[in-house]
């Protein structure tokens, strides 16, 4: 039918009409003139945080100077270190274990499947929403009134309140993927809602969760260094006591940040093995951690074996006996290694509840409400935030630019050859592996510059991070269009740009807000250390009772900020899918 | 019948039950006595679960009466509710064990109505009960699992490990629904055997839902046969034959081609898992 209309129309109005460029529809403009707004928002941040090249210049002078007249990098005595380090893990130890513990019942009520009531579900995913807001050193801050000076319980409620969210909201996703089969059966047998929950549910969600837990862990630990800014002890106090000291203090500043690194770095590896080992789950970290892992090739062990016939040959009476398999061994053993961590973090953490001023508690609470501008304005404030979002796309756009380079020659299909890929996919594990808020209070030491400097560190995280998703998602384009234009001829350079760029760019986007979303909440807590942006007032208005108002009002402009990001995330991802 | 009436053990009353525009029964009526074996057949969505699921409090009908065990399920307080649940044994197609659990505990977890509080792992049970759960398992013949997780079983054994769970409960009355569909003939038959067993030997009473009419028709004292969502067949098994069965279900079956298609509504033919919407099916999967 349509062949014979074709035939009976003239073949050139038909190419012609076929030629004819499709409408380009208006949501596609918007979305490419947000991206286009935001990379030139990005761009024009960088020049008016003073980002030029005397600026760098001049911050390379004083680092030259800095390791000039600075000791050789040190490290505290032995014993010290020790100390130091058990601490912090400690702190962050029990401070997870806190948050996972409150993740239990708010992911209960939280997930869809498990929750009494649909009100309660709403207050759930308010607690996660809420305690995800706020800073964990904001609250470390806010926390040190009501407990002795040096104590670890600010830090440890700290990142216990501050992790509740992200766990919850893992733990509650985990519930909802169960089946719901078993959980039946419990309440056809008569079992009541909570027997349901931990004879049937609990058991299907754990390897998950426990995979939440040492994830975050991991998180945690690379932001500890922030909480020694909140007087918060361990190794990051450590470090801010011997930046405080120029020049003596800061080879050993130094020397403390690299410990923290390798620490960060072994943790991570050790806990892509626990996941891999104890949960047959494939490492599956894009750190350091699961790229050794994966390179040592290590294999989940097999499974125990069935316990053989003897016991039917014995009777029900010793079948009673529970036979020593393999799994049964390693599963105790994990067990009791994992309360022994508990029990070890308690006493490393030198937990002393006696340092609680309980008359300080509930005033402390109440502070935070209701939210005001105290001596400030909105004004004010707003400048503020200006400056964080503005480090937070400088240091976006930065990443996104070193990205597309680094990125690309990481990638199989458009590095020259091997060994280009190897090492640029190197670089972007190396830039990963780094934590960023102790690349960020090291170059805010060395340099004596606060945005400039935190843009940089940010920088670094995003390229490990952002690098690495555009050269994954250029490997996964299928090789159609470059195999057609290579065998037209193009060269490399042409078919790189003409066909496997345009289609990574979906993905590109979503990413770079995804970083923009995550630079936000981290240029937040960087202006702590470096005493700009909204960290400036944050900072000063946490320690003090009276002005924890405007803690408030700072957390829930950024976090409009956030959710704003998140919903331009969302429209683009529509946009340009 | 000349024998006296003894008190039913279930009794079904103009049961109805919508959720939301779907009915998905109609005045059901529907009386079991004690002992008795009965076969539900229907095809899917004819109501088989709904049902089921009325007879173990886990629905509340939107008009009528169930009483089980004497009591009217609908007016239960929670803890009588699952006091009468404990006494009301279920069994799923899929079978509903924990995956990564042991055999033994996926047993134990029968027992949770007569505990309080929650339990967790092995040891939390009495000694007394584990004793209890591995003669059970001795019973279905999985003795030799009993340490094993549920999920390296093969579903026959998983099915077993089921009505070994249900007996834990000590129940009066046994549900099943569609218990083999998902099993191949052979577990098949070994599973509807032994609850045929088990019945027999506990003088417990069941109800049972089924596709297949010639396993039905060997298998239970009596066939309730639901179509839409009301009863349109209810006969002893008694010298009842296939076509029988066929000519009762579908009111008149005079030629071949409409007895095939009757038959294909009774689910005879079985289509296959695809398109089952029971309950326990339904469960969340992905
Ligand atoms: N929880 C529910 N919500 C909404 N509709 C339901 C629900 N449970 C059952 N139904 C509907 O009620 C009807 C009967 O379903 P039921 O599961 O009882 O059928 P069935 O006979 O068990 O079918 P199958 O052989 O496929 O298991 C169907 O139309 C089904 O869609
Ligand atoms: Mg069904």
């Amino acid at each position: 039918m349509t062949a014979a209309r074709t035939t009976s129309r003239p073949p050139e109005a038909d190419t012609a009409a076929s030629l004819r460029r499709p409408r380009i529809p208006t949501s596609r403009i918007a979305g490419c003139s947000a991206v286009l707004f935001m990379l030139a928002f990005g761009v024009y941040s960088l020049t008016t945080l003073d980002f030029s090249w005397s600026n760098v210049a001049a911050s390379t002078q004083n680092a030259v100077k800095v390791f000039s007249l600075m000791d050789p990098v040190s490290l505290p005595a032995p014993p010290d270190l020790a100390y130091l380090i058990g601490l912090t893990l400690g702190i962050v130890i029990l401070g997870t274990v806190v948050a996972a513990l409150i993740s239990i019942p708010v992911s209960y009520v939280s997930a869809a499947n498990t929750t009494p009531a649909g009100w309660l579900r709403v207050l759930g995913r308010a607690i996660g929403v809420i305690t995800r807001a706020v800073p964990d050193v904001v609250l470390a801050l806010a926390f040190s009134l009501a407990f002795a000076l040096g104590s670890s319980l600010p830090g440890i409620l700290a990142i216990g309140i501050h992790s509740i969210g992200m766990i919850s909201k893992l733990f509650a996703d985990a519930i909802e993927q169960i089946d719901h089969g078993p959980q039946l059966a419990v309440r056809a047998a008569g079992g009541s809602k909570a027997q349901e929950f931990w004879s049937a549910v609990f058991p299907q969600v754990l390897p998950s969760w426990i995979a939440t837990v040492l994830h975050r862990f991991d998180i945690n630990l690379r932001g500890s260094a922030i909480l020694g800014y909140a007087g918060v002890g361990g190794l990051g106090y450590a470090m801010k006591v011997a930046f405080a000291q120029f020049p003596e203090g800061y080879g050993r500043g130094l020397g403390i940040a690299a410990v923290i690194f390798v620490l960060c770095v072994v943790l991570e590896i050790i806990s892509s093995m626990i996941r891999s080992n104890l949960l047959g789950v494939d490492a599956v970290g894009n750190g350091l951690g699961g790229r050794i892992l994966r390179a040592a090739g290590k294999r989940p062990p097999v499974r125990g074996q069935p316990p053989g016939g003897h016991v039917a040959a014995l009777g029900v009476e010793a079948a009673l006996r529970r036979p020593w398999t393999r799994a049964r061994v390693r599963n105790l053993s994990w067990a009791w290694t994992a309360v022994a961590i508990v029990v070890a973090g308690y006493w490393m953490a030198d937990v002393d509840f006696g340092q609680i001023s309980w008359n300080y508690v509930v005033p402390t609470l109440q502070s935070f409400w209701p939210p005001n501008f105290g001596s400030h304005s909105l004004d004010e404030f707003a400048q503020a935030l200006l400056v964080t979002v503005e480090v937070a796309f400088a240091s976006a756009v930065l990443s996104l630019v070193l990205s597309l380079l680094v990125g690309s020659l990481a990638a199989r299909n458009v590095a020259p050859n091997n060994a280009v890929r190897t090492t640029f996919r190197t670089i972007l594990v190396i830039f990963r592996g780094v934590p960023e808020l102790v690349l960020a209070i090291f170059l805010i030491m060395v340099t004596g510059l606060g945005n400039q400097a935190g843009v940089v560190a940010l920088a670094f995280g995003g390229v490990g991070l952002l690098g690495k998703l555009v050269a994954d998602s250029f490997e996964e384009l299928p090789p159609g269009p470059e195999r057609a234009l290579s065998a037209a001829g193009a060269t490399r350079s042409q078919r790189y740009l003409a066909a496997t760029w345009p289609r990574g760019l979906p993905s590109l986007i979503g990413n770079s807000l995804y970083l923009v979303d995550t630079n936000i909440r981290a240029a937040t807590v960087l202006g702590i250390v470096g005493g700009s942006g909204v960290g400036f007032y944050l900072t000063n208005a946490s320690t003090v009772l009276t002005l924890h108002g405007q803690v408030t009002t700072l957390v829930i402009m950024v976090f409009g900020t956030v959710l704003v990001v998140e919903g331009i995330a969302a429209w683009m991802r529509r946009v340009f899918r | 019948m000349s024998s006296p009436k003894p008190t039913p053990i279930i009794s079904v009353s103009r049961v109805t039950k919508d959720f939301g525009s779907t009915r998905a029964l109609r005045a059901v009526d529907l009386t079991v006595e004690q002992g008795e074996v009965v076969v539900l057949l229907g095809r899917s969505g004819s109501g088989k679960s709904t049902l089921l699921r009325h007879l173990d409090g886990l629905e509340r009908p939107s008009a009528g009466v169930v009483e089980v065990l004497g009591e009217d399920v609908a007016t239960l307080r929670p803890a009588a509710l699952r006091a009468l649940r404990g006494r009301v044994g279920m069994i799923f197609q899929r079978f509903e064990l924990v995956p990564s659990l042991t055999v033994l505990e996926n047993v134990l977890t029968g027992a949770l109505s007569r505990l309080r509080g929650p339990r967790l792992g092995l040891w939390a049970y009495p000694r007394s009960l584990k004793l209890l759960a591995i003669t059970h398992l001795e019973r279905v013949g999985l003795l030799e699992k009993t340490y094993q997780r549920a999920d390296q079983l093969s579903g026959g054994e998983q099915q077993r490990v089921a009505i070994a769970r249900a007996l834990m409960q000590d129940p009066r009355i046994l549900l099943a629904d569609e218990p083999v569909a998902s099993l191949d003939p052979e577990s098949s038959d070994q599973v509807m055997r032994l609850i045929r067993e088990i019945a027999a030997d506990d003088g417990l009473t069941v109800v049972c839902s089924l596709h297949q009419v010639d396993l039905a028709l060997g298998w239970g004292d009596r066939i309730v046969g639901l179509r839409h969502g009301e009863v349109v067949l209810d006969t002893t098994t008694d010298g009842l034959g296939r076509a029988e069965v066929m000519e009762i279900y579908g009111r008149v079956a005079a030629s071949t081609a409409e007895l095939t298609a009757i038959e294909t509504e009774l689910g005879a033919i079985d289509v296959g898992d695809g398109v089952s919407v029971g309950t326990a099916a339904r469960g969340g999967r992905r």
